[in-house]
């Protein structure tokens, strides 16, 4: 790698955590996401109880033992929460990676090449801009069956569109600089350059972008399990809901059941909008105008697939 | 069958409440609308299109049919039929039917109606009428030498002809008559869309699909007159919602009440009443002779094991919260006298499951799970999205099944994947290994015999059971028109069922119904209080 | 001619890309599988007959690509087909059902985009103060928040104040003019909410966005320094020029909102077209589903086209 370019990267990198510990929305989002995934990954150790085990009576009501109570199983409520966490976390980051793989390749492609590639990819982009995503993931999780591996690829192959449009974007712009041409010049190939100098330059950005996305796959995430379409055998904090409102936890006065495990995706989200929207904001110059943090927000799946203009 | 049909039994009708004799009862008020809240919805008001229960409790109020069952007696009662006999060779069916009577618009309804609507099906069978085809099985031809009397020819005596009558909703020939183009192709266009021509108890005047249909009393009813003014059937998609406007006093009762809900409606005031129902969860074995892999659970040894190992009374605690019963037989108690009572449930012994494997030569290997015939005891249990109930009872089961080195994983698919993944490849039946699902079985018990038949291959069977000795059982109940010799060979069949164990019954559920204090006289059924076994429910409904 | 080409260009572009999906969703659904045919002759007096007059009349028994032409053909006359489900032509069936969402959806938006904008300028305005903390900190709550959850949630706190299910109450017989409109705003008071809130988060914060990058221009801080009042420079300056994302977004999302719609329609037993989608696809309705994403893919391409349109009207920069 040319010592430019290392620099540059170390310098976004750099850019990186400072944003997070800079502003306070950040360092709170950072503090909250890290907090909800150590109880998710200690889960299996820390839970006080089995999230298969019943422990009380349907509906059991918040007590000492049990704080926020139990599900439509006897199942308590604590240990749900953090299993729930771990499987949406665990959804959010696998759809993401998906949709990074895809929306990277198609971005870095399209954008560093250009012409007729940039054309037929972005038309392959706005093709899957314009299907209506929900609709389409109920299809697709209602036709091969509802697995937590289908629902994964499923978001993933709906959500890459944002992703490649802002790289596309940002390449371009890294495509025309001086040592990328200098490299070229030399005799470099694409590959080398892409992998070596196009990818470091666009790689903090796509970690941004990274973190958006997960807050909009445990979304989508949460809406199948909502429409019956989530994996039964797998607690998500969607299928948390889902099993509650099936069993008409709300006409049983059960609100213990349904009102904490949306609140804690919508942390989840929030946290994850927090972070993601900060580090864009210092990393894109494009959004960085003048002293303002003027930012793009994602539409969420309600309105849009995830990316704004 | 699936959760869309419940068709079935009137049998334990037990009145939801003290039956108010007549309209002249005791305090009784005559008049009012009636609100009827249900999660459930009506597809079509076209009896060649729908298939959803609804669809057909509507055409029960609207339409003359023969028959009805009986309340009391758990027999037939008569509808627009008043009496009928049989021909000694059981081959002929006379009925006689009201004198006087009229459609909804002044038009006569006489024997010549039920006359065209049989020959009508039976005529287009294979076409426009063929989703009525199962109902009118052997007739050759029906009659009407007059006004009153239909006379039905048969090709051979059948065991269950006022049954299928039952479910046969007569309609007007001079509406109807005109949709018969296309080889009966245009029975299916016509929307039939209210204000129905119909000559029920009720005339549906307004309906909206997914929301709302409306019924008004019929005054030139032939039978017994409601004393509602107004039925509403008013449809939610969750049962939240369904719940919340009952108790917000929109509606006055509500069919199919969430167990979890009971506690709460009891306590704001609302009566609840809670039946013996017909729909049966099961643990499907597949049980198909030529089943290539997994052979050993074509064994009914193992299939007992594992019978065993489910626990009734805890799946009836917590998926139905004590609003089902441990169940046994493929036919129902709730049918009454066709119930086999020495068919009774396996009880819960995972001592006894153990020692009959242990029996087997199943020894445990690495991580506590069986081996038989050298491949792990593993399977795959499919089960249908749809079935509300499936997942907590599917991880009652999985745990116990654990317990005597059973290991099973759950493959969830919506309902029509799922029948495709149980009959794969191509209607054999060589596949799958386990799954679950329900039956809703009807009051005649033939159909529920019929779905283990080797005829149902690809058709109605979801367990590839397929026996000799048990296809000829059916067919002689079938043809068997002495009810008492009937009964004796459909118990014969459900102890046979009971030791090969296509099915293990898992629990049936109580149709549980709410309503309002103010309202006396809803008649609940295995089918709820709006269902196609009787006018009975809606027409002695009333305010007290 | 810079405007003929470029709109030429973009209603072409519009109208392959509505044939691609047609193909594409026509190939989906058939690839599921399962049938309506299994599905539908699930009722006990089904027999075979039944199951083959329903592969027959439907042209299940056609092949994938006969069925294709034929559906091309029925499209090219504007015909959508018949439901498999309840028989009834497809367009008839949509129809209802969208009648149904629209007025929900549209109460919503309003809301959304006149909240969202008000709270979105005051944000940008008052930058750097608690008021801006406290309007983008709750937005963003309302825009994290799970749709379906957010409805539950008002379900609990309205219940027994306001109808939580359907759309009028179906047994006010012969209401007054009053009665019936007070009755259905009733009705549609919670699911227009939910939607409500939740796209006012995402306009807030649009809305700011855009607001900020336009008051740093250079014109604003000239104008600013001239000494114009606030409420001036926001109204005839910064709003003005902030208007274009704002609006291109908005007619972007409106597209998604039907199809989105149905998590709402699911709390609230709203029968529209998002619940028409849901229960086509356990169905197995192949015509409705077709029918029903070509409609939404329609909506999408067309908001998307006037979005693109627009930005070009009010953006003289784009040649493209």
């Amino acid at each position: 790698m040319s010592e430019v370019a290392v620099e540059a990267a170390a310098a976004r990198g750099g850019v990186m955590w400072s944003t997070i510990r800079r502003q306070p929305s950040a360092t709170i989002g950072a503090t909250v996401l890290v907090v909800i995934a150590v109880a998710a990954i200690l889960a299996p150790w820390i839970a006080p109880y089995g999230v298969h085990t019943q422990v009380g009576p349907v509906f059991g009501q918040p007590s000492w033992s049990h704080p926020l109570g139990l599900d439509d199983g006897g199942i308590d409520m604590v240990t749900l929460l953090m299993w729930g966490a771990r499987i949406s976390l665990v959804v959010g980051f696998a759809a993401t990676l998906v949709s990074m793989a895809i929306g990277g390749s198609v971005g870095v492609l399209a954008g560093y090449f250009g012409g007729r590639t940039d054309t037929v990819l972005m038309r392959i982009t706005d093709y899957f801009i314009v299907i209506p995503d929900v609709p389409l993931m109920i299809v697709v999780a209602a036709i091969w069956g509802p697995s937590l591996f289908h629902i994964v690829i499923v978001i993933g192959i709906l959500l890459w569109t944002g992703t490649a449009r802002v790289l596309r974007a940002q390449v371009k712009s890294v495509r025309e600089r001086v040592y990328v041409k200098r490299a070229r010049a030399l005799g470099a190939g694409h590959t080398r350059i892409i992998l070596r100098h196009v990818l470091p330059q666009v790689a903090p950005l796509l970690i941004a972008n990274t973190v958006l996305t997960v807050a909009v796959a445990i979304f989508d995430e949460t809406a199948l399990s909502f429409l019956g379409l989530g994996d039964p055998s797998r607690t998500s904090l969607g299928k948390v809901i889902e099993n509650a409102f099936q069993r008409a936890a709300i006409s049983s006065g059960a609100w213990w059941a349904i009102v904490p495990p949306g609140a804690l995706v919508a942390l989840i989200i929030l946290a994850c909008s927090l972070v993601g929207g900060a580090l864009e904001d210092s990393l894109n110059p494009r959004l960085r105008v003048a002293h303002l943090s003027a930012r793009t927000f994602r539409l969420r799946p309600l309105v849009g697939r995830g990316d704004a203009l | 069958m699936r959760r869309r049909w419940t068709a079935g039994v009137v049998a334990a009708c037990a009145a939801v409440s003290v039956f108010a004799a007549a309209a002249s009862g005791t305090g009784a008020k005559a008049g009012g609308t009636f609100r009827l809240g249900t999660s459930s919805r009506i597809d079509s008001l076209n009896p060649y299109v729908a298939f959803n229960q609804d669809a057909y409790s509507t055409f029960e109020y609207i339409y003359p049919f023969l028959v009805q069952y009986d309340r009391a007696n758990r027999g037939f009662a008569p509808d627009f039929a008043r009496s009928w006999s049989t021909s000694k060779d059981g081959k002929t069916w006379t009925f006689k039917t009201v004198a006087g009577a009229k459609w909804s618009d002044g038009q006569p309804l006489t024997a010549a109606d039920a006359a065209w609507t049989i020959n009508t099906d039976v005529k287009y069978k294979s076409g426009g009428a063929a989703n009525a085809a199962g109902l009118i099985a052997h007739i050759t031809r029906a009659d009407a030498p007059d006004a009153t009397t239909l006379v039905v020819h048969y090709s051979a005596p059948v065991g269950n002809v006022l049954g299928q009558f039952q479910q046969l909703a007569i309609l007007p020939q001079h509406i109807w008559s005109k949709y018969t183009a296309h080889k009966g192709a245009d029975l299916k266009t016509f929307a039939n869309n209210a204000p129905v021509v119909g000559a029920g108890p009720f005339n549906l005047v307004k309906f909206q699909k997914d929301q709302i249909a409306l019924f008004q009393r019929n005054d030139s009813f032939y039978g017994p007159k409601p004393q509602i003014d107004e039925f509403g059937l008013q449809m939610f998609s969750n049962d939240d919602a369904l719940v919340a406007a009952l108790k917000a006093h929109q509606l006055d009762a509500i069919e199919s009440v969430p167990a979890t809900a009971i506690k709460t409606l009891r306590s704001s005031g609302f009566t609840i009443s809670d039946v013996p129902g017909v729909d049966q969860t099961d643990f499907i074995v597949n049980s198909n002779p030529k089943k290539p892999k997994h052979r050993e659970l074509l064994d009914p040894r193992v299939k007992t094991a594992f019978d065993h190992a489910i626990d009734r009374a805890q799946i009836v605690r917590v998926v139905f919260l004590g609003t089902a019963k441990p169940a046994a037989s493929i036919i129902p108690a709730a049918t009454g006298s066709w119930y086999n009572p020495a068919v009774k449930p396996t009880s819960f012994d995972l001592a006894q499951a153990n020692r009959i494997l242990d029996g087997l030569g199943f020894k445990r290997g690495s991580g506590g799970i069986r081996v038989a015939n050298g491949q792990k005891m593993s399977y795959t249990v499919i089960t249908p999205t749809d079935l509300a109930s499936v997942n907590r009872t599917f991880q009652i089961i999985q745990a116990d099944f654990r317990k005597i080195g059973v290991q099973l994983t759950q493959r969830a698919l919506d309902s029509s994947t799922a029948f495709d993944a149980i009959t794969a490849p191509n209607g054999k039946y060589l596949n799958f290994d386990l799954a679950m699902w329900d039956w809703v079985a009807l009051i005649d018990p033939d159909f529920m015999l019929s779905v283990v038949t080797c005829g149902q291959y690809n058709g109605w069977s979801d367990s590839g059971f397929c026996d000799k000795r048990y296809d000829a059982l059916y067919s002689k109940q079938q043809l068997t028109p002495n009810q008492a010799k009937r009964r004796a060979v459909v118990w014969q069949m459900q102890a046979y069922l009971q030791a090969k164990k296509p099915y293990l019954w898992i629990a049936t559920e109580d149709s549980v119904t709410a309503y309002a204090p103010s309202w006396a006289g809803l008649v609940n059924s295995p089918q709820g209080p709006f269902n196609s076994l009787s006018k009975v429910s809606l027409t002695s409904v009333h305010q007290t | 001619m810079r405007g003929a080409d470029y709109v030429i260009k973009r209603v072409g572009f519009a109208i392959v890309t509505v044939f691609v999906a047609v193909t594409i969703n026509f190939a989906l659904f058939r690839l599921a599988p399962g049938s309506a045919i299994t599905d539908l002759s699930r009722v006990p007096h089904a027999t075979p007959e039944l199951r083959l007059a329903l592969k027959k009349q439907f042209g299940l028994d056609k092949s994938k690509g006969e069925q294709y032409v034929i559906y091309l053909g029925q499209l090219a006359r504007g015909n959508l087909g018949v439901s498999f489900a309840n028989e009834q032509p497809v367009w008839s069936n949509l129809r209802t059902a969208l009648v149904n969402t629209l007025p929900m959806v549209f109460l919503g938006t309003i809301f959304s985009i006149v909240i969202g904008t008000l709270t979105g300028v005051i944000a940008a305005w008052r930058r750097g103060t608690p008021v801006e903390a406290a309007t983008v900190t709750t937005a963003l709550g309302f825009y994290s928040m799970p749709t379906h959850w957010l409805g539950l949630m008002l379900v609990i706190i309205f219940a027994g104040v306001l109808p939580t299910g359907g759309m009028t109450n179906e047994f006010l017989l012969n209401p007054s003019f009053w009665t019936h409109v007070k009755d259905l705003a009733s009705h549609i008071a919670l699911p227009s909410l939910t939607l409500g809130l939740v796209l006012y988060g995402e306009y807030t914060l649009i809305v700011r966005s855009a607001m900020l990058e336009t008051l740093g221009e250079d014109y604003i801080l000239t104008a600013r320094a001239k000494g114009l009042r606030p409420w001036r420079i926001v109204r005839q300056h910064a709003l003005r020029n902030a208007m274009l994302p704002i609006v291109t977004l908005i007619a972007l999302s409106l597209g998604y909102i039907v199809a989105g719609a149905i998590l709402i329609e699911t709390v609230f037993s709203w029968p529209g077209i998002g619940r028409a989608v849901y229960e086509a696809v356990l169905q197995r309705d192949y015509p409705m589903l077709q029918g029903a994403f070509l409609l939404l893919t329609i909506s999408v391409v067309f908001f998307n086209l006037v979005a693109d349109l627009l930005y070009f009207k009010l953006d003289p920069r784009i040649t493209e």
